[in-house]
């Protein structure tokens, strides 16, 4: 092959993307009930939620593999509703790679290009750019059976953007894939998502892999949405129980707004103790505080008044050594969870001076109350 | 010497026969039906087609190829050989097209309509071959009286019956219908295994329904295809109940003609020469596809290696 011919490029034609009202009806079950979302030109949203909230549907509506109940696609602007799925110039990735067995590396990435009816001549130099791209110049005459479940992938991910997709769904396309290679081709298909500028869906039920890949989360529950925001503000400001105990861990504690001070409002928490809180949340009488177990530190009961912000007393029932963090369980007064995450630092000795049956005192910074609905 | 600090025990262990030994006991019986009852009297039945039968009868010595170079020679025993070897092509052909929409339909189909069509495709097995072939006699029958030529009577393509009774045509149209739970069977399971996803991904590259078929499904799907078209056209050329029923003399094939040599000529020679001939038809069938699919997956095999 000549240098000029490799000299091709992939490129993209990224499109934006919206879903408005998008349902889907299986017999009894609403998988899907009343989407509405806009996802901008070269961003990656991940869909996240628990198995059975209708991810997967929603990608494949979006795909045009199931035809929505209601509701309407649209892409660039365009409504793609009816257009049938050969017709919308979408790339996706599938849990199963969904490589063709029978075809070699090179063939099955030339697959798109083929039903595109680009020539011969032009597709090689595209399909050895693809290939280049993720790699994988070397394994062109391969069939998909000589290939391990990563390299795989990445052959899946050649042949969907070879075809300059105005959109690369991803059905949980690394689940398959051992811990470390996942982390590894996280990177390396955001970078070429990034690079391509190419609008992007990706579903996952990993929190991590939504935190670490996406421009914007969305939480899925029951079939509609729960959140919609960066990971940033998915993590620190969650708006219900549900996103918060999703994402990450979470105690909730229960409380009464008993009044105003200089710095918000002074809540007394069910379990005992008390907590501030800057945010204000209405008038509500009764809140449902969210606090990140890593935000909480422990002392002995007797140091309480030397630590200020918000704060209550616990039993430890468990100490869990866990590496980088101990896990401290505790029960409240009232019978109440509370989980803590201490640091560990190397060379220092793990915490030990709360084991179980120990009253603490367990307090937080004022800043780390957050509020959530009790949905 | 640390691997020594260890207390080892022996765990008790009881006599055990060797596997191979199990394995052949538990095979015997099988073997020796099939020895007593298939392996012996093949044997005998085609060593008579290399012996000679003088006027008297009685087949022995010396041996002789004197049935073999008369089906070679006799054109009107090759003509038979040709006929028997079109109606196997044909109706292989046929039946794998009428089989595709079905295997499709069981295959993919939702699990009750799936379930009503492998029905309606193996409930035919139930009736006899023969009451089967006696129905195609009606339909066919050359006069106006057949189903047939009474359609087209009826429908008004005002023309002369059609004469397909007693035509290769009727044969290879009635071993269709008999054979094609054969290649349905086959072509469903390979269809099946097919995962689903993989024709999802050519319709989300931009392949319309029927190019994802062609590149994806057909030529995944030809394990399938290969066991159908190896049963159908090895028992379609053996056959003999059907072309006797509706080939009449025109649609004369080896089988009937196997059975004229024993039965009527007691030509035992020539019936063991005719059927050694059916034997390597049916082999040769299946060593011919196993031949081109073979060639093909070595040369596949080939290129995925590393180099
Ligand atoms: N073809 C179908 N027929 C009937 N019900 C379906 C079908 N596909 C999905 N469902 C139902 O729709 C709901 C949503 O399914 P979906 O596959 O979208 O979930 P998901 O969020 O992708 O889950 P997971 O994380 O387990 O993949 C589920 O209750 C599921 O049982
Ligand atoms: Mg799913």
């Amino acid at each position: 092959m000549t240098a000029k011919a490799t000299a091709a490029k992939v490129t993209s034609r990224a499109a934006d993307l919206a879903v408005s009202g998008l349902t889907k009806v299986f017999g009894t079950t609403i998988a899907v009930d009343g989407i509405t979302l806009r996802i901008a030109s070269g961003e990656l949203v991940a869909l996240l939620g628990p198995s059975g909230c209708g991810k997967t549907t929603t990608l494949r509506m979006i795909a045009g593999l199931v035809e929505p109940t209601e509701g309407d696609v649209l892409i660039g602007g365009l409504r793609v509703t009816r257009t049938p799925v050969h017709r919308r110039n979408i790339g996706m990735l599938f849990q199963n790679y969904a490589l063709f067995p029978h075809l070699s590396v090179a063939e099955n990435v030339a697959f798109g290009l083929e039903m595109r009816g680009v020539s011969k001549a032009a597709i090689r130099p595209k399909v050895a750019a693809a290939l280049a791209l993720v790699q994988l110049g070397s394994f062109a005459d391969r069939l998909p059976a000589a290939l391990s479940g990563g390299q795989q992938q990445r052959v899946a991910l050649a042949r969907a953007i070879v075809i300059e997709p105005a959109l690369l769904l991803l059905d949980e396309p690394l689940g398959a894939l051992d811990r470390n290679l996942r982390e590894s081709m996280q990177v390396e298909i955001r970078q070429i998502q990034k690079r391509l500028g190419i609008t992007a869906v990706l579903v996952t039920h990993d929190q991590e892999e939504a935190l670490t890949m996406a421009d914007r989360v969305v939480i899925m529950n029951g079939g509609r949405l729960e959140q919609v925001g960066t990971p940033e503000e998915i993590y620190s400001r969650p708006r219900t129980r549900f996103v918060a105990s999703f994402i990450g861990a979470s105690n909730f504690l229960h409380g009464r707004v008993i009044g105003h001070d200089g710095s918000g409002l002074r809540i007394a928490l069910t379990g005992g103790g008390e907590a501030c809180m800057s945010h204000s949340d209405g008038e509500t009488k009764e809140v449902l505080i969210s606090v990140r177990p890593e935000a909480v530190s422990l002392a002995a009961l007797e140091e309480r008044a030397q630590h200020g912000g918000s704060g209550l007393p616990a039993t430890v029932q468990q100490v869990v050594y866990r590496g980088q963090a101990t896990h401290v369980h505790m029960t409240l007064d009232d019978g109440a969870p509370l989980l803590a995450f201490l640091p560990n630092r190397q060379g220092e000795k793990a915490k030990e001076d709360f084991s179980p049956g120990n009253r603490v005192w367990a307090s937080w910074p004022s800043s780390s109350n957050w509020p959530v609905a009790d949905g | 010497m640390t691997a020594s600090a260890l207390p080892t025990t022996d765990m008790p262990t009881r006599f055990a026969p060797p596997r191979l030994l199990v394995g052949v006991a538990m095979l015997l019986p099988a073997l020796g039906f099939l020895l007593a009852f298939l392996v012996l009297p093949s044997v005998i039945l085609l060593s008579y087609s290399v012996l000679s039968q003088p006027q008297s009868g009685d087949i022995g010595l010396p041996f002789t190829a004197s049935s073999y170079q008369r089906l070679i020679s006799s054109p009107a025993y090759r003509h038979v050989a040709m006929t028997t070897l079109r109606v196997a092509l044909f109706t292989s052909l046929f039946t794998s097209l009428l089989a595709y929409p079905l295997a499709m339909a069981i295959a993919y189909g939702r699990p009750l309509f799936s379930r009503i069509t492998m029905s309606l495709v193996v409930l035919p097995l139930v009736v006899s071959v023969v009451v089967r072939t006696y129905g195609w006699q009606l339909v066919l029958g050359n006069s106006g009286t057949g189903v047939l030529n009474w359609l087209l009577h009826v429908l008004g393509a005002g023309t002369a019956p059609v004469q397909v009774m007693f035509t290769e045509w009727a044969i290879v149209i009635a071993s269709v219908h008999v054979f094609l739970p054969l290649m349905v069977l086959p072509l469903a399971a390979s269809l099946a295994r097919i995962e689903p996803s993989l024709n999802e991904a050519a319709r989300v590259l931009g392949a319309p329904a029927w190019r994802a078929f062609v590149r994806i499904t057909l030529p995944l799907s030809v394990p399938g295809l290969i066991a159908g078209l190896t049963i159908v056209f090895s028992l379609t050329a053996a056959s003999y109940v059907t072309p006797q029923m509706v080939g009449g003399s025109r649609g004369l094939m080896l089988g009937v003609l196997l059975e004229q040599q024993i039965n009527t000529s007691f030509d035992w020679p020539m019936g063991a020469a005719i059927a050694a001939v059916m034997v390597g038809i049916a082999l040769g069938a299946t060593a011919g596809v196993e031949w081109l699919v073979g060639r093909r997956a070595a040369a596949r095999l080939r290129r995925s290696g590393a180099r």
